[in-house]
């Protein structure tokens, strides 16, 4: 189904603008602007506490702004109107373990207001296309936890979004079902819906998302195509240092080095956004042996969107 | 199209159903609870006593007290099983075999005319306090007679008959104990314990509605369902009249199948049907109320279990759930109309007891609907401001 089919308004399918949200003293959510036509997967990319959810919560009516406008299909967020044209898929799995897959997907889909008809084959559709059907009948309790995140996704499918929100759909799934996951958010683009994808992985970002949002502290620090981000590094490379022991000092070592333009620890890896990476790295070394770290790994990785959130935030994208 | 409101109450119905807890606690155990206490207080509404006498005088008077325990005016009340010694006596109350003695010691007959009159002996169980309390009360009138039959004798002699003329007037006499009399309730109907216990435990059990509704409201908050269902196009007033609405049916179901199975196995009487079934639906209404004060209240799970549990046992012990009110103190008596449980059961006694109609149970249901207006009152107030945070 087209946003045009259900009843959305032409230009973008979301318009979020000036954006801000305070916890007490906190700002989680600071001047955030953003659109998304429909048929783009716009990712919003940031480590843990970045403000990406308190961002969907807002989109989605579940959290009032301070400041700012969100609107949906030209409906303000929040409204009933608004809500009926979005799918939300929450971080956690939000479902009933005593009720089977279908008897879920039955109860969301009646909150949209689906009739019975309408309801079945709504919901033999969203099983269908996270291939659950032939497990319906069981109650969720008995899912393995791809299967689980996979109804999840399925739940947020049933009122045929012109918006669907995923908040970190992946997380704690195994790689097949992450793959399988992956795929089917691809399709929803082509099926012209909007979505917003929150995630902390950069490979899911580069992989599904048309557009990539940037967000750290807050703030949506930078926006655009991988392309255009990654053009921004200019001819900068990322070294990646696997090792044993202070890896915060390591990553102060390095960053003393001409040549290096951040240093972040991450994953138990020291990140380093360089220029010429294959040239700096003799020096990189020896400012690691001058810390007596012993270095297990050495990687020298292209640019991509981790380099691009080094650059742009002088942290790794996973603290 | 169904309204989101009645889509949520659906939906909890049938986890609730599903979850044997809650007709563990909502059908099953009310009805062996009452059963129980049925069994236990079944035997107290109507006291009888077997009371062992030893009878060691033989004279007149002793024999005298013996054919008063055996008269009609206490056949009963009293059942006389003769002891031959104290000793016989005693192992029998000891036992149980007798509920307690009295000893008349030898030489009883002969002292009562003599300055210093033999004391009669009662042997009791301490486990057994009606059984003591009703034997001290027959040897006391019995004294107190005695007392003033030596009194008229002395009064007798003083006005100038002769001592034996006197005794012998009197001892044409038989002693007659006094009247007992037994005090009932207002109502022209004795209440059974099945007609006081089945409501008692129907309505305390339906107290913890408040208890698994409000989890619940928490449970879906906490895992992110109340997320998940404020993002469809609902209002969050509907979730807490959904939450509620399924407590209602809920509790209308557990009362009903209460009420139908403690009349036919237990012979429980609820009263005239229309007056009971108002009776009863005034308060399932209360308790939904209170379970919606409580989510509105409470801003953690183990929050709301802790106002849960006081909500309910604190109701039950005002109200009267656990023990006759009637036979608390005034100040308790006066405390169970605080509540809607203790009109409840107010209501059901006065229904059982007068067979009188919906009339009987006016005052009781407008109390109840007093307290559950109070209480929706401050749902109102608090019910945005909780399920806007």
């Amino acid at each position: 189904m087209t946003p045009a089919e259900n009843g959305a308004a032409p230009g973008p399918i979301l318009e979020v603008v000036g954006l801000t949200r305070r916890f007490g003293d906190r700002v989680a959510v600071d001047d955030v602007s953003f659109s998304i036509p429909p048929g783009e997967i716009y990712g919003l990319l940031g480590p843990n506490g970045a403000g990406k959810t308190t961002t969907i919560k807002m989109v989605c009516g579940l959290l009032h702004p301070d400041r700012g406008t969100v609107r949906i299909a030209g409906h303000p967020a929040g409204s009933l109107a608004a809500k009926a044209q979005v799918g939300y898929v929450p971080q956690d799995i939000a479902l009933y373990p005593d009720l089977t897959g279908r008897e879920n997907l039955r109860f969301l889909g009646r909150l949209f207001g689906l009739g019975s008809d309408l309801l079945d084959e709504r919901v033999d559709e969203a099983l269908e296309l996270t291939n659950l059907g032939d497990r319906a009948k069981e109650r969720l309790s008995a899912y393995s936890g791809g299967m689980q995140r996979r109804l999840n996704i399925a739940a947020g499918l049933l009122n045929h979004p012109v918006l669907l929100v995923l908040d970190e759909p992946t997380v704690g799934v195994d790689p097949q079902s992450r793959h399988a996951i992956l795929e089917r958010v691809q399709t929803f683009g082509q099926l012209g819906m909007a979505v917003v994808y929150t995630t902390h992985y950069m490979e899911e970002a580069e992989r599904v998302c048309d557009r990539v949002g940037i967000v750290d502290q807050g703030r949506l620090v930078a926006e655009g195509t991988r392309r255009d981000l990654v053009d921004r590094l200019g001819e900068r490379d990322r070294i990646e240092l696997g090792a044993t022991g202070n890896l915060d000092l390591l990553a102060s070592a390095c960053r003393d080095l001409d040549g290096v333009d951040g240093a972040a620890v991450a994953d138990r890896h020291v990140q380093l956004l360089v220029h010429d990476g294959r040239k700096l790295l003799p020096a990189v070394l020896e400012a690691a042996e001058r810390t007596g770290i012993r270095v297990s790994s050495v990687d020298v990785v292209e640019p991509d969107l981790e380099a691009v959130f080094l650059h742009l935030t002088g942290t790794a994208l996973r603290d | 199209m169904a309204f989101p409101a009645l889509v949520i109450a659906e939906k909890d119905l049938r986890q609730r159903i599903r979850d044997r807890s809650a007709i563990i606690l909502g059908v099953v155990a009310p009805l062996v609870i009452a059963a129980l206490m049925s069994l236990a207080f079944s035997g107290t509404e109507t006291i009888h006593l077997t009371l062992g006498v030893v009878n060691s005088d033989h004279g007149a008077a002793a024999a005298g007290l013996v054919d008063a325990l055996r008269s009609p005016a206490l056949e009963d009340l009293v059942t006389v099983v003769p002891e031959t010694s104290e000793a016989a006596a005693s192992a029998a109350v000891r036992a149980g075999h007798t509920g307690a003695a009295m000893v008349i010691p030898p030489g009883f007959t002969a002292s009562i005319s003599g300055a210093r009159p033999l004391p009669l002996t009662t042997l009791t169980n301490v486990n057994n306090a009606p059984a003591a309390q009703i034997t001290s009360s027959i040897a006391q009138s019995f004294v107190a007679q005695v007392n003033a039959d030596r009194l008229s004798v002395a009064l007798a002699v003083a006005g100038g008959r002769s001592p034996a003329a006197a005794s012998a007037a009197l001892a044409a006499t038989r002693p007659t104990l006094p009247v007992q009399t037994v005090e009932r309730a207002f109502g022209a109907k004795e209440l059974k314990t099945a007609s006081y216990y089945a409501p008692a435990m129907a309505i305390f059990f339906l107290l913890f509605t408040v208890s698994f509704t409000s989890r619940s409201f928490f449970v879906d908050r906490d895992q992110g369902m109340l997320e998940r269902i404020l993002a469809a196009p609902v209002r969050p007033i509907s979730v807490l009249l959904g939450k509620v609405l399924s407590a209602f049916v809920f509790g209308v179901a557990s009362l009903g199948i209460i009420i139908a199975v403690t009349t036919l196995a237990f012979g429980a009487d609820w009263g005239d049907p229309l007056a009971a079934a108002s009776l009863s639906l005034a308060m399932v209404l209360a308790v939904t109320v209170t379970t919606a004060l409580v989510i509105v209240v409470a801003r953690t799970q183990r929050q709301a279990e802790g106002i849960s549990s006081f909500v309910i046992f604190g109701l039950a012990l005002l109200g009267g759930n656990f023990v006759f009110v009637s036979v608390t103190p005034s100040i308790m008596q006066r405390l169970a109309l605080l509540t809607p449980n203790g009109w409840a059961l107010r209501g059901y006694t006065d229904l059982a007891t007068t067979g009188g109609g919906l009339a009987v149970a006016v005052v009781p249901i407008a109390a109840i609907l007093a307290y559950t207006v109070a209480a929706a009152a401050v749902v109102a107030v608090l019910a945005p401001r909780v399920l806007e945070r």
